[in-house]
């Protein structure tokens, strides 16, 4: 860097706005690293370039630790030439910085934890970041991603229309494709149990996932939504540095949640949106979360363990290997959620090496993707990424970051690997077992009349339209709950006299029916249903019912 | 929110400028008038390629000039193009307030009645959202108190947190 006396003013404004950055966790990183090189190995750009000093951890924290010394720190103003402290003064020491930044390090953190020290380079990285963007030097791809993010109201600048256009398309897929006109995509539904945000990298490229995750939510019977705004749970703030970008994101997220009152903000499988939004979001926009947040891949887990969701695992035999995203595993510690549902749903799951909080970066972090500039030293850089694939001889590798299947896809390609992406949410639609749909066949042959709804509130309004002799109540219905259903139906004394038959195939439920202080349903019944049980008990039902009137 | 500026309406409100129907609103534009991301991608995807072409014929723009084109298929009639300051440049104050000045004539010139503003320069330019709702309320407010044909002036806000900062200034007009 040069030293000439006629700073620029960009330059002067990024030294400015160092002196506003500097936290206690930055000023402990900046000044404790002893230069031990124990970072360096733990590199995947050192890896790839092991005779470019410039790639080093260490080095590269230099940079930002120069202009510290130089500007903030004393033993800067005592003795410079000792403690290595310079400034940046023109244009091209910042794009110098640029460089470095963002085009040599993914923030993936792997140095920070093989630091003895306890130096975050990831985070003053990041700071280093912040600073650039704050003066306008960026990657043409961040500015695009986080324009959009700013004013879109999502990184991909996906236009409200089209976003609930696709919700909208998936939701009709559903149906045709499981010829059950239920299966919903409910939107801005007030009062639920789960409200879901996704990557819009869904809405614009992978909307599968988006249905793979609606059909789970319908057959557990889920009462959930999806936000018409603030849906998009990513935030480009992680990756460009700027405080201000991540707190406007996070605050839309949770003024969304609290507009609509739900009780759990359920995020989809997004490594750096997790971390965001659940870990850092909070911070940057000064906000009381008072909602539960949690990953997909909990909720997931937790409908599997708990039976409200079944599962048939050999229907995934191919060999599937679990790649740690760096912002879901090594930065908020989700290691063991996703291999216990991997382990539940697929036969043949092989452990990849190193893995969990030592795994290697898919390369595509930290905004990488967005970088094009920066394609062939990324591609470099996954050497040893593909190594590490490559040695599992799976044939799928899963992982729970939209951003890390845009990496892996990418080194893939690029070092013909024959293996495919998926993630978790993929493989447990694929798994799940759909419950058996009431086939009412048998009931109109023998002379009674059949009335369908299709979810709680429609079957409600049925009831005290058309006045049945019986009611048959799935506790897997959509929408409301079938207990609130069957409380409402019991209370109302319009409909004093009208049977109830509970069928569901979790009798586990059953005390949400029983211990409900109203009259018992007159029928129950286990799924699966044959023609011949649902007979039998409707008549059953019915005959009770005569001999009693 | 809504106040009387002499005969003109200024509204304070939440929403998607590049969706209002109205006569015009305008954009913070880059010095080449691409429309780039953002705002951009919205008047690209819904006002058609109409637009990119007509920006193509009018070259390039300096700090605090506007132009005013066409919105194709948007709601919106026109679009007034402003390039603003961005990214901390020196006397950001100063040369926002010119923009908007020029961005209110230029939509006068072309005969537009109803104008809308976003928060200019703020978010991805960096213009702190308090500077700019000082400094776009009060040069709005000392415009509309000249002469001026302006039927309705809206104030777009993207968010809760914009709305919110831009509240309290509003509320002094």
């Amino acid at each position: 860097m040069n030293s000439s006396l006629e700073r620029s003013w960009k330059a002067h404004k990024l030294i400015e706005r160092l002196g506003q950055k500097l936290n206690r966790q930055v000023v402990g990183s900046l000044v404790a690293c002893v230069h031990c090189g124990m970072c360096t190995e733990s590199c995947h750009y050192v890896l790839a370039n092991p005779d470019d000093p410039t790639f080093a951890p260490a080095y590269k924290g230099d940079q930002l630790r120069k202009i510290f010394k130089r500007h903030y720190d004393w033993t800067g103003s005592v003795f410079p030439w000792w403690v290595k402290a310079a400034t940046v003064d023109s244009e091209k020491d910042l794009e110098d910085l640029k460089d470095i930044a963002f085009g040599k390090c993914t923030n993936c953190r792997r140095c920070t934890f093989n630091c003895p020290m306890g130096v975050d380079l990831a985070a003053f990285n990041r700071v280093t970041r912040g600073l650039l963007t704050y003066v306008g030097v960026m990657p043409d791809g961040v500015s695009v991603v986080s324009k959009d993010q700013w004013e879109i109201g999502n990184q991909m600048g996906v236009l409200k229309e089209d976003y609930l256009d696709t919700l909208e398309w998936m939701q009709e897929e559903l149906q045709s494709e499981l010829d059950d006109p239920t299966m919903t995509i409910p939107i801005d539904k007030p009062d639920c149990e789960v409200i879901y945000t996704i990557n819009p990298r869904e809405a614009k490229y992978d909307p599968r996932s988006i249905a793979d995750a609606a059909k789970i939510f319908n057959v557990v019977g889920e009462k959930w939504t999806m936000p018409s705004e603030g849906w998009d749970m990513t935030n480009f703030g992680l990756f460009s540095g700027d405080d201000e970008l991540g707190g406007a994101v996070a605050r839309r997220v949770y003024d969304k949640v609290q507009e609509l009152r739900a009780k759990r903000l359920v995020m989809s499988e997004c490594g750096h949106g997790y971390r965001s939004t659940r870990c850092e979001g909070p911070n940057w926009a000064k906000y009381d979360v008072p909602f539960t947040m949690e990953s997909s891949v909990v909720t997931m887990l937790d409908y599997v363990t708990s039976g409200r969701l079944k599962v048939d695992k050999t229907r995934n035999s191919i060999p599937v290997t679990y790649h740690d995203s760096c912002n879901f595993a090594r930065s908020c510690g989700m290691t063991e959620e996703p291999r216990e549902l991997l382990r539940l749903v697929c036969t043949d799951f092989r452990e990849m090496y190193p893995n969990r909080a030592d795994n290697y970066c898919c390369t595509g972090g930290g905004g990488a993707m967005s970088m094009s500039e920066y394609t062939p030293r990324r591609l470099k850089s996954a050497k040893v990424k593909a190594d590490q694939l490559a040695a599992t001889g799976a044939k799928i590798v899963v992982t729970s970051c939209h951003n890390c299947v845009d990496g892996l896809n990418d080194l893939i390609r690029h070092y013909k690997l024959d293996m495919k992406v998926t993630q978790l949410v993929n493989l447990v639609a694929t798994a799940m077992i759909m419950p058996e749909k009431v086939k009412p066949v048998a009931v109109p042959a023998n002379g009674a009349t059949v009335l369908s709804a299709t979810n709680g509130d429609e079957a409600f309004a049925l009831a005290k339209s058309e006045k049945p002799h019986l009611l048959t109540l799935d506790l897997a219905m959509p929408g409301k709950s079938a207990s609130e259903v069957f409380e409402e139906l019991r209370r109302d004394p319009a409909l004093a006299g009208l049977k109830i038959c509970i069928i569901t195939g979790r009798p586990e439920l059953r005390k949400t029916i029983y211990d409900r202080a109203v009259q018992p349903p007159e029928g129950y019944l286990d799924k699966p249903l044959t023609e011949q049980s649902l007979l039998t008990n409707v008549k059953k039902v019915l005959e009770v019912a005569h001999h009693q009137s | 929110m809504e106040k009387k500026i002499n005969h003109t309406t200024v509204t304070l409100k939440k929403g998607d400028i590049a969706d209002l129907e109205i006569d015009a609103f305008v954009f913070y534009a880059r010095h080449d008038l691409a429309l780039g991301s953002g705002f951009g991608t919205a008047i690209a995807g819904r006002g058609g390629p109409a637009i990119k072409k007509e920006l193509e014929k009018l070259g390039t723009l300096g700090t605090c000039d506007s132009v005013v084109t066409a919105a194709g298929d948007m709601k919106a009639k026109h679009i007034v193009h402003a390039v603003g300051p961005r990214f901390q440049e020196q006397d950001t104050e100063a040369k926002l307030k010119k923009t908007i000045e020029n961005s209110l004539k230029k939509a006068e010139e072309a005969g537009i009645k109803r104008l809308a503003f976003p928060a200019m320069g703020t978010g991805f330019y960096g213009v702190p959202l308090d500077t700019c709702a000082r400094i776009l309320v009060d040069t709005i407010k000392v415009y509309l108190m000249g002469s001026t044909q302006l039927e309705e002036v809206t104030l777009c806000l993207n968010d809760a947190r914009e709305y919110k900062a831009f509240e309290a200034k509003f509320s002094t007009l």
